[in-house]
């Protein structure tokens, strides 16, 4: 768990307040909600393990130009089940909801200070 | 007893979340880093002589763009560019800006950081200025 104790007093106060209010709002209590039941639910984790495989399979047989029609299926199939898997649905929903209200707060707070605060923050060596 | 749940009591309505929000925003613009950012760009700004340097140098790279592209650019050319880059990237407001903005820039990430660690998302990734661009 990283430290992140390099930030003046009031900020970091500050910082702990709006942590603590998104934390309460209604999205991310849904997306917490959400996160814990994924984590816990092997059945999805499996889901997810066996799409990336194919996708991966599927794109090492695409560079050697012989794509194999039964992995095809297959992939179509896994995408499916993950689409309709509740826990993968509640997950990205709750997920897509949450950064919706996050990027509505973020323009908020730029705006008071004119300039956009998520690019400063953006990491330039994170790729 | 009441039947409604404790966490939709509590739950934070958007008003107040924007609250904290601005709270965020007026703590952040209090700090020396940011008011140092906002000089800088203040005095750049002002500085007329960095400001036409920039100006020519983006219409010389509009004028070779073609050229650069195709990497046919002479060595003349591409020599008055760099001259022309050099010459605006050492002015003194040019560099004491670059400097604002990278401390400002660190501060920023710093406090981004510790909301994106207790809030499950990363925060620039999710306000769409992805690190990849």
């Amino acid at each position: 768990m990283p430290k992140f104790d390099n930030l003046p007093p009031e900020l970091d106060k500050a910082t702990d307040g709006l942590i603590q209010n998104l934390l309460a709002s209604e999205p991310f209590q849904a997306y917490q909600k959400a996160r814990v039941q994924y984590k816990s639910d092997q059945q999805a984790h499996a889901l997810i393990g066996r799409l990336s495989t194919l996708q991966t399979e599927l794109r090492r047989q695409q560079t050697n130009g012989r794509v194999a029609e039964a992995d095809i299926k297959e992939l179509g199939t896994v995408q499916a089940e993950v689409q309709s898997n509740s826990t993968l649905l509640s997950y990205s929903t709750t997920q897509q909801a949450a950064a919706n209200f996050l990027r509505e707060v973020n323009q908020d707070i730029s705006q008071l200070l004119g300039v956009d605060f998520a690019s400063l923050a953006k990491q330039s060596n994170c790729c | 007893m009441n039947a409604v749940k404790l966490n939709e009591i509590e739950a934070a309505s958007p008003s107040v979340v924007y609250t904290a929000g601005r709270d965020f925003a007026a703590a952040l613009a209090e700090t020396a880093q940011f008011k140092a950012f906002e000089q800088a760009h203040e005095a750049l700004s002002q500085d007329v002589t960095a400001q036409q340097t920039l100006a020519v140098y983006r219409n010389k790279v509009d004028s070779l763009s073609v050229l650069l592209k195709l990497n046919a650019a002479s060595e003349a050319e591409r020599a008055e560019l760099e001259q022309l880059r050099q010459d605006y990237l050492t002015r003194a407001s040019v560099q004491a800006y670059a400097a604002a903005q990278a401390e400002l820039t660190s501060l920023c990430q710093e406090a981004a950081g510790k909301i994106s660690a207790a809030i499950g998302l990363n925060y620039a990734a999710s306000c769409g200025t992805s690190c990849c661009g």
